[in-house]
């Protein structure tokens, strides 16, 4: 029995490989399988156009404004609302939840505004924002920073908090300074917890600058979708959604990246 | 104690309870004194929670008495004490830093340039045997190199004494063996003064110049036996009739001690 094993030269390797090409099949064999049953579903007529539009028409919807270059205009123009929210949120959040992290006094003063501020959906931002900031670019980067901040803080203060404190001892041993302990070992401590936060963030982000377009904005995904469902274009709002999911998954995709350049011993962690 | 040679390290009647309130508090060590000559290796010996390792973070000013006072070269210790340097028996290493960025930790922090730091913490490296793993990161390292890596960032970091806390207590019997060898070998060449916790009374036999056996609940000292079995220790010393006496002399200190902590803990004990 071990020795037809041994003949057959199946390593753990190969195993692996092979088990991974399996796994990545299904993935493809499911999407394929969706799309047929939709396909067919509009096709034999289960559900009406109205309800649910035929893949043909999405993918036709999806070309034309392609095409007519609106498409790419709103993944862009979106985009820069959520980069300018959240790199905003970060910059601001970030150093905040560190110093609340080693410094009590700064936590216990920001403490009743994050109880306060933290169950409030950013879509009640909205009619503030609107009358301070009008409808403008503006507008759509606080909504998406009053979205995002809170959380990174969160994720920021938690990570700080847990840095190990014998590492703090024996940075401390090793003769380290206050400044010293700060760049030497809570800040690296606790950038893997802050990165993970950055990327929980962004899908909120996104969400949160969706929620503003569909609500006021002449252009970007939100406003692409909400104006597609008021002229009935229903392949419209699909392609839009769809850009939505891609968009997202490229962002994160970035996030993996750039995780994977600041963090080489997570890395050698993971093998 | 009386050894030739001016004491490093002494404590003077220290005493450290955890804990504040009458019900509450514990006693971790009472009225406890003690020095250290320069250049030594004492190896403080102890069942479990005799105050061994609080007594080794007074040392290093990671907790301050209570009452009576630690003194480094007769001045008293206040906080946090770089010249005092510890090796933890959790390695302690930095997660993010390479071998080469822990062991040259101490050398950064002094103020040592790049190129100098790079040329000492190169020389540690070697010195623990480490070389060609300078830029790996700990958690690709087996326990007993990363606390390799622990010594060597101790002793680039140069202190005056060095604090051991039952750093090979995580080991296995080989790699112990051989970490004690290590240890050996490195006090015979630098004569750093070394105060090494441990439970183990071979290890204690094998490593050390004077034994201080500790007594526990609060913690206190039972007996300090100085132990000339000949150096340099090569395994086979452990065959030795010396040895065996002394062995049996250290064991029946801590038995008697651990029967005296059984009847404490029992005569404390709620009744059913």
């Amino acid at each position: 029995m071990s020795q037809a094993v041994l003949g057959a030269q199946v390593t753990p390797a190969g195993r692996r490989l092979r088990t991974s090409q399996f796994l990545l099949a299904l993935n493809f064999a499911a999407v394929a399988i969706v799309l047929l049953l939709w396909w067919a579903a509009t096709r034999l007529g289960w559900i009406a156009p109205i309800f649910l539009p035929s893949p043909g028409d999405v993918l036709h919807a999806g070309r034309i404004t392609l095409e007519q270059g609106e498409l790419l205009t709103d993944v862009l123009v979106s985009s820069r609302r959520v980069f300018l929210g959240f790199a905003l949120a970060a910059a601001i959040a970030v150093p905040l939840g560190v110093v609340m992290g080693v410094w009590r006094p700064a936590k216990a003063i920001m403490d009743p505004f994050v109880s306060l501020l933290r169950p409030l959906p950013s879509i009640t931002w909205i009619p503030l924002s609107i009358l301070w900031l009008g409808i403008g670019e503006m507008q759509k980067v606080a909504i998406v920073f009053m979205g995002s901040w809170i959380y990174i803080l969160l994720y920021t203060l938690e990570s700080t908090r847990r840095v190990d404190p014998l590492l703090l001892r024996a940075a401390r041993n090793l003769g380290a300074s206050d400044v010293a302990v700060m760049r030497e070992v809570i800040l690296p401590g606790a950038l893997p917890g802050i990165i993970s936060g950055l990327k929980v963030t962004l899908a909120i982000s996104w969400s949160c600058v969706l929620t503003a377009e569909m609500i006021a904005a002449q252009n970007g995904l939100g406003a692409l979708i909400w104006q597609a469902k008021d002229w009935g274009n229903l392949p419209l709002v699909l392609v839009g959604m769809l850009c939505i999911s891609l968009t997202v998954l490229v962002a994160d995709w970035l996030a993996l990246r750039l995780e994977w350049l600041l963090l080489p011993w997570e890395r050698a962690r993971r093998g | 104690m009386a050894e030739a040679g001016a004491p490093i390290l002494s404590a003077r009647h220290v005493t450290k309870t955890f804990g504040a309130g009458e019900a509450g508090s514990v006693v971790a060590i009472r009225d406890l004194s003690m020095d250290v000559i320069e250049g030594e290796f004492v190896c403080l010996l102890g069942a479990s929670g005799c105050g061994k390792t609080t007594m080794l973070a007074l040392f290093a000013g990671f907790l301050l008495p209570t009452a009576g006072q630690v003194l480094l070269r007769g001045a008293p210790i206040t906080g946090i004490e770089p010249r005092c340097g510890m090796v933890f028996q959790s390695y302690a290493l930095f997660p993010w830093k390479t071998v080469r960025g822990n062991v040259e930790f101490g050398l950064k922090m002094q103020g040592v340039g790049r190129a100098a730091r790079r040329e000492a913490g190169q020389r540690f490296i070697d010195l623990v045997k480490l070389t060609g793993f300078e830029d790996r990161y700990p958690v690709e390292l087996s326990g007993g190199m990363q606390q390799r890596v622990t010594l060597a960032r101790i002793l680039a970091a140069n202190p005056e004494v060095l604090l051991m806390d039952e750093p090979f207590a995580a080991l296995d019997a080989m790699t112990r063996q051989v970490m004690q060898e290590e240890v050996l070998r490195i006090h015979a060449a630098s004569r750093k003064t070394t105060v090494f916790i441990t439970h183990s009374i071979d290890e204690a036999l094998i490593l050390s110049d004077r034994i201080v056996v500790m007594s526990a609940r609060p913690g206190r000292i039972k007996a300090v036996l100085p132990n000339k079995l000949p150096t340099p220790r090569h395994v086979s010393v452990q065959l030795s009739p010396d040895y065996t006496a002394l062995k049996a002399q250290v064991w029946r200190l801590v038995e008697s001690e651990l029967q005296a902590h059984d009847e404490t803990s029992r005569a404390v004990a709620p009744k059913p």
